[in-house]
């Protein structure tokens, strides 16, 4: 997150978070109404007491009376209303949020994401995402409740005290632009200097957690402690210089505060009795009062901004990162489908070729190649072992087949340069099971179906047993046992398996799977791989086998080794 | 102290508020002052809250990391690593809100109502105990209110659990999708997720701003209530302006505290379900080991063969042992115990020196559980000797190298990871590591990642978080190279690699296993855990894990 960023994206996404006005409204307008009636609550009650000391007839505090009460019930009421639309109209607004988002991640998804293949990342885009509501609740809409609010008082107080309105207004303007200008600066200092800190301190720590056995094997273990909480004494340090500066903006808030009602003391006492605002030619004691009083419950709405202020950094940090993640255009790596792409014209599935001459492609953001080089032909009913050493870039050229990173060199099918053709064509074609297969959060049912949807159940069990997943599939409950969040209920054979089911639901003339048994235990690895060549063997069908590990030579019917890259 | 003068400020204020006609300017200097003087006292307020959460944090996560530390890496393991981390830090940071808001605002609660009501009480009994009457019933009326919303809210909660991460999992497995051709039809369940999202969490929220309301209700008409009432006995002469005027002005001060409270608790939520967590692992005390193991070991029937497995004491209880090879490392009767299951039951096992062993057996069979013994991080019963001495439980094996299933490498470059020294954490921090041991040799890093088949991968290649910027497999070699590097530096007798070529193709897999079989030619005990077909191969020796057959 360089602070070079430019503001233009991160405001182009803190715009999808910004309720229409139509949703908005509402909440905004039983806010002010909240907000305005504390501050008459106050003002009348002031008045009705000090009028009340006159000792004039009952009647003439009639209305005062019911005013107090209808004030007090109000706002209450009207503040359960405010919070209610209020959330409301955020809630409805994260369906287009997500929808935004989602929109600009499609095109680029999965190669393009600046977060792909890091879990972790990806699930912090997405509480991102969610984060980004704040911004209606808790900035925009406190911000104009407070300001607003704060207006209508000093229109109030100018029309019975002119200078003690003005006094207010000033103090008003001052509180806030100091208040602003004081945090603003600390949270900078607070992002320059403490940030990094944390951010040190939060690496430290998972590391020596996640690599304890290291440390404690290697007799290292005490120096990493030693070293953490030095790395922990300066993180405190800093945070405790920077205190002396936390609380100077409510300090500030209460100061302003009680200058306001000094001014109101001040020019409202000389002008106690003779002359007062438009609403007041001649002030009398129980109008002063109300005047001195008021402020005291402006600055009380006006609290609101500081809060508002620190959920605004939040905010926008949010923004800032998923403009980040999120590019607003795919960078030139990504491929974009050509105008007017080719439909694939009518072929025939037995004399399906693909074949590859010099293909090279690159991950967005790297200056040399992920893969260069590359030539094979697969036709149906091959079964290639594509073999290389890690890092040989074996996974890229699986990305660029199936078009999620644009190519270089020729790459056609059934004889059609794939680039002409739109995306959607090539992956009707060509299928991938990936190295880490996505098993959405339902059931076995529901992650088949979507790879077919017209398939009966019985089709399903069937490729179940293809797989080598029937017993298992069973012994859970059959078709509708859940397979977790990220398939946390299955173990990483099991998830291939079921992504291979998948890939054969589809029948893709071509299915490439890209290094199986990466996420195997390495026992059961031989076995898998064994499984899914066996199972994907089809006399009409070409199987890309990707994997650093051997593979016996009975299951295929040809090797390619990838070239060293440099 | 603070809400005292917090008090007196307001007392000061409202009094002179009352004697608007008397004379103006000292009373108006006064109030200035008390007006500095509380906005001093409420920035101290805050310096001295925020000191104190910053110091109750680094305190907290020392205890943690010291605990942690204690436990040992299998205790750790047992429990999801990146939880506990982010419950070490950004979990510790959820605690600010809990100490620098929530627990002053508790305090000046605590200290304030009470003085603000009895300054009430004195000057107007009336209204004092109007709020005195009104102020328990919101407690009152909130829990009222928490339990009667509580099952609809448990109710709601797994539903909105799972639509919360249905927008997760649709980007997640975008990829998937776009290979199916499905990725249009997600905006439909997007907003359909969201959709359901928000009608099931509005249920919710009706129900729980229904407490937020009745706080502000009774609170705003108490004072309204109070104002009335004083209001008409001001009619009746019964009471003095200045009087009506303070008390109306220090009721709602009285409710404020309470309400902020209730304000900050939300903020205070995440703080306490994360120290809920820390002091879970602080308290939580491991069942002393050997004993829970003896206990039950005894209930598993005596075989024949378990004569020397009976003997369930410590084993740096045992005595150096007479009769074994020299510089064998030897496992008789060996068990380990992993809650209540033995994952090892009685092994009996010799690792000659010179040699290469291979242990193998099906996944799950205990063999990492193995190689977790005898690197001292699980209990185990039994004798385990090295040339016919006993060795001591515990880790801290100084003739013990390793190299784990993961290759678990810091930030740094490869020759720091390989020479395992603290590396800088912040690059832009000068270094102050703890001086090493030992002077990392880079002729010895050489020959360790040459004979961990790793001559690749170049010593200055600067590593990310976790090892980045490593391909998986340079990243194992790499590891491999470590366990060599400490064999060869400490002249350990004993290298120990677990699945070291799970992620190597057959070339680099044949450069590592011909550096190991020099490392055995030097005179060492060397084991590999790996069910690799080369690795078999090439091994003098092979240990066959059995399943164990649960009774």
């Amino acid at each position: 997150m360089s602070d070079s960023m430019p503001g233009a994206a991160a405001r182009d996404v803190l715009r999808l978070a910004q309720p229409r006005p139509r949703w908005f409204t509402p909440g905004l307008i039983a806010g002010i109404g909240s907000a305005v009636m504390a501050v008459a609550l106050l003002a009348c009650s002031a008045w009705l007491i000090t009028r009340a000391a006159e000792m004039p007839s009952l009647a003439f505090l009639g209305l005062a009376v019911v005013g107090v009460r209808a004030f007090a019930i109000f706002r209450s009421v009207l503040r359960y209303l405010e919070r209610l639309t209020s959330h409301d109209a955020a809630f409805r607004q994260l369906a287009e949020l997500r929808l935004g988002i989602f929109r600009r991640i499609v095109p680029v998804a999965p190669a393009g994401l600046a977060s792909t293949g890091r879990g972790d990342l990806l699930t912090r885009l997405v509480r991102d995402v969610d984060d980004l509501q704040d911004l209606p609740l808790r900035v925009v809409q406190p911000l104009l409740v407070a300001a607003l609010t704060a207006l209508l008082s000093v229109i109030g107080i100018w029309l019975i005290v002119p200078a003690a309105g003005l006094t207010l207004l000033v103090c008003l303007l001052l509180a806030a632009v100091l208040g602003t200008i004081l945090s603003g600066r600390l949270a900078a200092t607070a992002d320059r200097e403490l940030a990094p800190l944390r951010g040190a301190l939060a690496d430290e720590v998972l590391e020596v957690i996640e690599n304890l056995d290291v440390l404690t094997a290697f007799d290292a273990l005490s120096p990493r402690l030693a070293q953490l909480a030095r790395t922990d004494a300066r993180l405190r340090r800093a945070t405790l210089r920077r205190s002396v500066g936390v609380g100077v903006q409510s300090a500030v808030v209460s100061l302003f505060a009680g200058l306001a009602t000094l001014g109101a003391l001040y020019f409202g006492i000389p002008a106690l009795g003779t002359g007062g605002g438009l609403l007041s030619p001649n002030l009398l004691a129980p109008t002063l009062v109300v005047a001195v009083l008021v402020p005291m419950a402006v600055f009380e709405v006006f609290g609101m901004i500081p809060l508002a202020a620190s959920a605004w950094r939040q905010v926008r940090v949010s923004a800032r990162r998923v403009a980040d993640v999120v590019p607003a255009s795919p960078p030139a790596e990504i491929p974009v489908d050509i105008e007017n792409s080719l439909a694939l014209p009518e072929y025939d599935r037995d004399e399906f070729v693909l074949e590859l001459t010099d293909v090279g492609a690159h991950w967005p953001g790297q200056t040399e190649p992920g893969v260069a080089g590359v030539s094979l032909r697969l036709a149906p009913g091959d079964r290639v072992h594509l073999a290389g050493p890690s890092g040989a870039g074996k996974t890229t050229l699986a990305q660029a087949l199936v078009r999620f990173l644009d190519y270089t060199g020729s790459y056609r099918l059934g004889g059609v340069e794939a680039r002409l053709l739109a995306q959607t064509e090539v992956r009707r074609m060509v299928g991938l099971c990936e190295q880490r297969p996505w098993l959405f959060d339902d059931s076995i049912r529901q992650n088949l179906l979507f790879a077919r949807d017209t398939a009966t159940d019985a089709e399903l069990l069937a490729v179940l047993a293809r797989v080598g997943l029937a017993d298992w599939a069973a012994q859970r409950g059959g078709l509708n046992a859940r397979v977790g969040e990220r398939g946390a209920l299955v173990s990483g054979g099991q998830a291939q398996r079921i992504a291979l089911a998948r890939a054969l639901l589809a029948d893709f003339p071509v299915l490439i799977v890209d290094e199986p048994t990466a996420n195997v235990d390495t026992a059961g690895a031989d076995a898998l791989v064994r499984d899914i060549l066996t199972a994907a063997a089809d006399a009409h069908r070409a199987v890309l086998l990707i994997s650093h590990t051997p593979v016996p030579d009975d299951l295929i019917t040809s090797r390619v080794t990838m070239p060293f890259r440099g | 102290m603070i809400a005292f003068a917090w008090l007196l400020t307001r007392a000061i204020t409202l009094a002179i508020a009352g004697q608007f006609v008397g004379e103006i300017i000292p009373t108006l200097a006064a109030l200035a002052g008390v007006v500095v003087l509380r906005s001093v006292l409420i920035w101290l307020l805050e310096l001295a809250a925020n000191r104190g959460a910053a110091q109750v944090k680094s305190q907290l996560r020392a205890l943690v990391l010291a605990k942690l530390a204690d436990r040992g890496p299998d205790w750790v393991a047992s429990r999801q690593s990146a939880r506990l981390s982010t419950v070490v830090t950004t979990g510790l940071d959820a605690l600010d809100n809990y100490f620098a808001r929530y627990l002053p605002q508790l305090l000046l609660t605590v200290i304030a109502t009470p003085i603000l009501i009895a300054v009430m009480l004195w000057q107007d009994l009336g209204s004092g105990l109007t709020v005195l009457i009104v102020l328990p019933v919101i407690p009152v009326f909130m829990i009222l209110i928490g339990r009667a919303t509580q099952s609809v809210q448990q109710e709601q909660w797994q539903a909105l659990q799972r639509l919360s991460t249905g927008f997760l999992d649709v980007v997640g497995g975008l990829g998937t999708l776009k290979i199916y051709g499905r990725e249009r039809r997600q905006f439909d369940r997007i907003r359909s997720i969201t959709e359901e999202y928000r009608t099931r969490t509005m249920k919710v929220l009706r129900v729980s701003f229904l407490s937020g309301f009745v706080l502000e209700l009774a609170a705003s008409l108490s004072v309204a209530i109070i104002a009335v009432s004083i209001g008409l006995r001001l009619i009746d002469g019964a009471l003095l302006l200045g009087v009506g005027l303070f008390v109306l002005l220090l009721a709602p001060e009285a409710f404020l505290p309470l309400r902020q409270v209730g304000a900050q608790f939300h903020a205070a939520a995440d703080g306490l379900a994360a120290a809920e967590e820390l002091f879970a692992i602080l308290d939580d005390e491991a069942v002393p080991a050997a004993t829970a193991l003896s206990s039950a070991l005894s209930t598993v029937p005596p075989t024949a063969d378990a004569a020397g497995a009976r003997t369930a004491a410590p084993v740096e209880q045992l005595g150096p042992r007479p009769g074994s090879g020299s510089g064998a490392l030897r496992l008789a009767g060996v068990s380990v115990l992993r809650g209540d299951t033995i994952v090892i039951d009685r092994l009996h096992a010799e690792f000659a020196p010179g040699e290469l062993s291979v242990v193998r057996g099906v996944s799950g069979v205990g063999k990492s559980t193995l190689v977790a013994a005898l690197l001292g991080f699980v209990p185990v019963t039994g004798e385990l000797s090295l040339g016919g001495v006993a060795v001591p439980a515990g880790p801290g094996r100084p003739w013990l190298a390793w190299a784990g299933q993961k290759p678990g490498l810091f930030r740094g470059t490869v020759a720091e990871n390989v020479a395992l020294r603290a590396a800088s954490a912040d690059p832009t921090v000068p270094d102050q590591m703890a001086p090493s041991r030992t002077v990392p040799d880079p002729v010895l890093i050489a020959q360790a990642l040459l004979w961990a088949g790793a001559a690749d991968v170049s010593p200055a290649t600067v590593l990310g978080v976790n090892g980045d910027g490593l391909s998986g497999g340079q990243a194992q070699r790499v590891a491999a190279a470590r366990a060599i590097y400490r064999a060869l530096a400490n002249d350990c007798h004993v290298l120990i690699l677990d699945e070291p070529s799970s992620a190597l193709d057959a070339a680099a897999e044949a450069g590592l296993l011909a550096g190991l079989r020099r490392l055995a030619d030097q005179g060492r005990v060397v084991i590999v855990v790996s069910h690799r077909s080369a690795v078999a191969a090439e091994a003098d020796h092979e240990i066959e894990l059995q399943e164990l057959i649960h009774v």
